[in-house]
């Protein structure tokens, strides 16, 4: 097919804007935190920062148990990321591959949990986390941040297992393997993508979950990051340059994952979402 | 759905067969025994820790929701553990007011615009990565994948930054473009252009998914089809409409369904942006619910819209559900 | 200052209560004996910004020897405070000892969250001014001790105002406005910042014009919002508000208003003495050139109207350290740490004798005269819920200062009051 120089031009014209419109904020907040406080307020934006500071990176870093809340988010995100994971896998290879009776009541399930609205049940959460005695603990995060993840996770990771070829099994079954050898070396080393794509979506929802922890852990020793950016961005008002050198930190972490992931994440997302 | 059986291990042909409807050659086909070795309650015995999970974690909060809905829980009776039934009060009084028939349509009109753009947009994107030479299709995905993991707290905080009333660059940017009343605009003072900026900061965040997955899905699409329909004498869009679509439309479709729902249950994009304000004026169902259960202290208030949110949204998807349930009918 | 803060305190009460005072402080001390409380460990939760570190530390340090327990302060936020302290008082283990504001005080007084703690009220509190106990007292019981109030003043930049040619500091309303406007022409400051929604000013210009917001109807309360007289004090604002470039839907702490004035480019603000503090936090630079005075009035001789915040102590029911909580309390509301605080924080202390300390704050001095003039938010349990966020009254605001009449703006938002005025319980 013959294309005009314009047909060959307006694609790569869109995509430029695009990333451009895509990208931007993200900049703005990592440039607006590395710009001095003038140039942040000055009456012409200061697109390229020359004159980079790190003031207010240290004022963000220097709020109380700062330390303390980096731990505690990486914790909860991390272990009910696993959980999730775990937990997910077995029911999701369940889903794919057998067939059993009550199958279709189960995904009816995962996909009505899937669309609990936490943020405004958080005052039933609490009362019954309140009555077993387990405030102010990561116990009830962790594992609260799991289920929110899991119905996600089960059926995307469903998805994922549906894709691998029976056939890889099978043949590996014929070479002697169990069905769980099968599983344990042929099946899940193909699931890998899938698996670290879908525990990207957990990271993000763990990361960010702010309503429960604010009722749950009222201690600040046992709080977590999206407490400190909220209080943060009330305490200091309109000093941007400290609010968005705390939005910076609390982002790069995922920023980091994910631009890791990603490709891996793309491919399986695909064969996931597909299937449905 | 008993669980209680132990594994068969023995399962020779006792187990029904895995795979009814397997078309792959006889081989395999004859050793249907050995793949069913854990017998009938090997899939349950896999979804326990799931349905368990769902079960404690998820069931016993709804229920307790659904107890407290019923309750006059105020924080008297929070402070004191008191139980007060109070029957249906809250359901009717909910339903009598006007005000929640208004958050229930704007939530509803809300959520549709949202989908609507997120699904076009991300589609056209999609398609546009699709079209692009390899170098340009890494910078694009680059700036889709950066906003599509920016945590949604520290999106929303640099929205707000970028909307900003003094030096908000967005108001420059419209100065300079000629719009020079634009200069000092409050973008959080009305309703329509509170939502403009959330539908915006929504729409930002949730194209990538769509586009960076829709452009996978096009490339796993056999070129051979297109081949046939361009022999066909079919042209850009009649090979969109005649084989790409057909091709895309159950993805498309669970798409669609996974951002209704998170597009109406979205939260932290509209409490932080203006916490529902100017005038509650762009409180959309669960923040109605929040602002009227945990933050006005009427928990049990809270609680009955809560769940009157909860089934709204499973009216909304009820559809899809359907679909999806005699899909899989069909499929195993 | 005769009717609010000379409360009606008599001599013989006074020397009464020191005696008492004197004399239980060092029995219960001794009885409980210095190890009486070992390894407990008393928890405090103050607000933002009212516990001074000095202050702190030495209170800290004395209460541990005397009682043998730990001390630990908390520091709270006022955003989302409300909820969280509804929720922590049912918990099993509160927060022993809470600082509550005073409008919110008989709200919490009304849940059964509190301890009573009349008893502690005959033994220390005889002395109390009678004005600034009056929101710790519901039912005729006492949910709480006061602890300390302040009520705004003018802060203003003298370089600004001396840039402008202004002379002294204005005595009447209308030489304000006029200060104002000279500001306005004279130099390119912003002559004063005053977001929509400063509510608690407002407040307190609808005690300036003895309106009330809350009206008793049978035995309900409803709103009175459509009073002229809180049509006239929304006037007074809105002319205060036309000097001013700030936000109308925002309140004072968003942004931060101290830090908007840090800037130097404000001619003034209204607030309170402690956000000088905040405002040198961020610009060390402005120290020199903040003053401060009294919100003046219709005429000289009266100022403003003031809301007359404060914070009371109270004491969770559910804590089972009652009687450690109280120590906490005889020693942090005595005279020595009761006016260091005061002194420290510039702030009116809860008894009338201890006044003294705050000669020589320009702060104090500034916020002393219109003190007689204080008032609060209708001390009604049913209040409370009205400040929940989104503040019907803060609408209101708002919507006048865009232009709707204070007549319609009132009409706005009205059922709204009504129904949170009806629903608390």
């Amino acid at each position: 097919m013959k294309r005009s120089p314009f047909a060959r031009l307006w694609p790569n014209a869109t995509a430029l804007v695009l990333f451009v419109v895509f990208a931007f904020p993200v900049y703005w907040m990592f440039a607006t935190a590395l710009k001095p406080t003038g140039d942040i307020i000055a009456d012409d934006p200061v697109f390229l920062p020359t004159d980079i500071t790190f003031d207010h990176f240290q004022r963000a870093v220097d709020a109380d148990h700062f330390w303390t809340l980096v731990g505690n988010s990486l914790t909860v995100t991390v272990l009910s990321v696993v959980f999730s994971l775990v937990i997910a896998l077995l029911a999701s290879f369940a889903l794919a591959r057998m067939r059993f009776k009550g199958r279709r009541g189960f995904i009816l399930t995962f996909m009505i949990a899937q669309m609990a609205p936490w943020e405004v049940m958080v005052i039933a959460i609490y009362m019954i986390v309140r009555d077993a005695d387990l405030l102010n603990s990561l116990v009830p995060l962790t594992v609260f941040y799991m289920i929110m993840v899991l119905p996600f996770t089960i059926l995307t990771l469903r998805g994922y297992v549906a894709a691998v070829p029976k056939e890889l099994e099978e043949s590996a079954m014929v070479d002697g393997c169990t069905r769980r050898q099968a599983f344990v070396k042929v099946i899940f080393p193909l699931l890998a993508p899938g698996l670290m794509a879908t525990s990207l979506f957990g990271f993000i929802t763990a990361w960010n979950e702010f309503p429960l922890v604010l009722i749950l852990n009222k201690g600040i020793e046992k709080q977590t990051l999206p407490l400190w950016l909220s209080s943060f961005q009330t305490t200091f008002g309109d000093d941007w340059g400290a609010t968005m050198a705390a939005a910076s930190l609390f982002a790069v972490p995922i920023l980091v994952l994910f631009v890791f992931l990603q490709r891996k994440a793309v491919s399986g997302l695909t064969s996931g979402a597909v299937k449905g | 759905m008993s669980v209680q059986t132990e594994r068969t291990d023995t399962g020779t042909a006792a187990a029904p067969g895995v795979r009814k409807t397997d078309s792959s050659p006889p081989g395999p086909e004859a050793r249907t025994g050995t793949k069913t070795r854990g017998g009938a309650s090997a899939p349950y015995l896999l979804l326990l820790p799931a349905l368990l999970a769902t079960l404690v974690l998820l069931g016993w909060p709804l229920v307790k929701n659904g107890m407290l809905s019923f309750q006059n829980l105020n924080p008297r009776q929070l402070i004191l553990h008191l139980t007060e039934w109070n029957g249906g009060d809250n359901y009717k009084e909910v339903l009598g007011s006007s005000d929640f028939w208004k958050v229930v349509q704007r939530t509803v009109a809300f959520t549709a615009v949202n989908v609507v753009l997120i699904m076009v947009l991300g589609t056209l994107v999609g398609l546009l990565l699709a079209r692009l030479g390899k170098r340009m299709r890494l910078l694009l995905m680059l700036g889709l994948v950066l906003a599509w993991a920016m945590p949604v707290i520290a999106a929303t905080t640099v929205y707000q930054w970028l909307f900003a009333q003094r030096f908000g660059v967005v108001n420059w940017l419209l100065a300079k473009a000629g719009w020079e009343s634009m200069a000092d605009y409050n973008w959080f003072g009305t309703q329509f252009s509170t939502f403009s900026v959330i539908i915006l900061l929504i729409v930002w965040q949730s194209i990538p998914f769509v586009a960076i997955n829709l452009y996978a899905a096009t490339t796993t699409i056999p070129k051979e089809l297109y081949e046939a329909a361009s022999i066909d004498g079919a042209g850009t869009w009649k090979s969109f409409t005649s084989v790409t679509f057909p091709f895309m439309r159950p993805f498309l479709w669970a798409t669609t369904f996974l951002e209704v729902i998170w597009v109406f249950k979205a939260f932290p994009q509209i409490f932080a942006m203006n916490a529902g304000g100017p005038d509650r004026l762009t409180e959309t169902l669960p923040i109605y619910a929040f602002v009227e259960g945990p933050g006005n202290q009427h928990y049990g208030m809270g609680s009955a819209i809560s769940f009157l949110t909860i089934l709204i949204l499973l009216g909304l998807t009820a559809y899809y559900l359907r679909t999806v349930l005699k899909q899989e009918e069909d499929e195993l | 200052m005769k009717r609010k803060l000379i409360a009606a305190v008599g001599v013989a009460g006074m020397l009464m209560s020191v005696a008492a005072c004197g004399g239980d402080d060092g029995d219960s001390g001794e009885k409980a004996g210095a190890d009486g409380f070992k390894g407990e460990t008393l928890t405090v939760w103050a607000m933002d910004g009212s516990t001074p570190p000095g202050w702190t530390k030495d209170l800290t340090a004395a209460f541990e020897k005397k009682t043998g327990a730990k001390l630990k302060f908390e520091t709270q936020k006022w955003d989302g405070i409300q909820q969280k302290i509804t929720t922590a008082l049912s918990e099993s283990t509160p927060p022993d000892v809470i600082e509550v504001g005073n409008t919110q005080t008989p709200a919490y007084a009304a849940t059964g969250g509190l301890a009573d703690l009349s008893d502690l009220k005959s033994e220390i509190g005889t002395d109390w001014a009678e004005n600034l106990n009056e929101s710790a007292v519901f039912d005729g019981k006492q949910y709480a001790a006061p602890w300390y109030f302040a009520n705004r003043v003018v802060i203003y930049n003298k370089k600004v105002w001396a840039d402008a040619g202004i002379k002294g500091t204005p005595k009447t309303r209308d030489e304000f406005f006029d200060a104002l406007e000279t500001i306005e022409k004279k130099t390119d400051a912003e002559p004063m910042y005053l977001p929509g929604q400063n509510w608690y000013f407002f407040d307190g210009l609808t005690i300036g014009q003895g309106a009330d917001l809350v009206k008793k109807e049978g035995d309900k309360y409803v709103s009175n919002l459509s009073d002229p007289k809180v049509a006239a004090a929304m006037e007074i604002y809105k002319k205060y508000q036309s000097f001013s470039k700030a936000p109308k839907d925002k309140d004072e702490a968003t942004p931060q208003q101290a830090e908007v004035f840090a800037k130097g480019n404000v001619g003034a603000i209204v607030g309170m003495g402690w956000e000088a503090g905040t405002a040198i936090a961020a610009n060390k630079k402005i120290e020199k050139d903040i003053g401060y005075f009294t919100i003046p009035g219709e005429s000289a001789d009266k100022p403003e109207g003031v809301f007359l915040g404060g914070s009371n102590l109270a004491v969770a029911a559910g804590s089972k350290k009652q009687e450690l909580a109280k120590e906490f309390l005889k020693m942090a509301l005595n005279d020595k740490f009761e006016g260091a605080l005061a002194k420290e924080n510039g702030v009116i202390p809860n008894k009338e004798s201890l006044n003294s300390v705050l000669v020589g704050n320009v702060v104090a001095e500034a916020a002393a005269p219109a003190a007689a003039q204080g008032g609060t938010t209708p001390l009604i349990p049913e209040w409370a819920a009205v400040e929940n966020t989104p503040n019907p009254i803060k609408t209101y605001m708002t919507a006048v200062l865009k232009g709707k009449s204070p007549a319609d703006a009132a009409e706005q938002v009205e059922a709204e009051i009504n129904k949170r005025l009806s629903q608390s319980s």
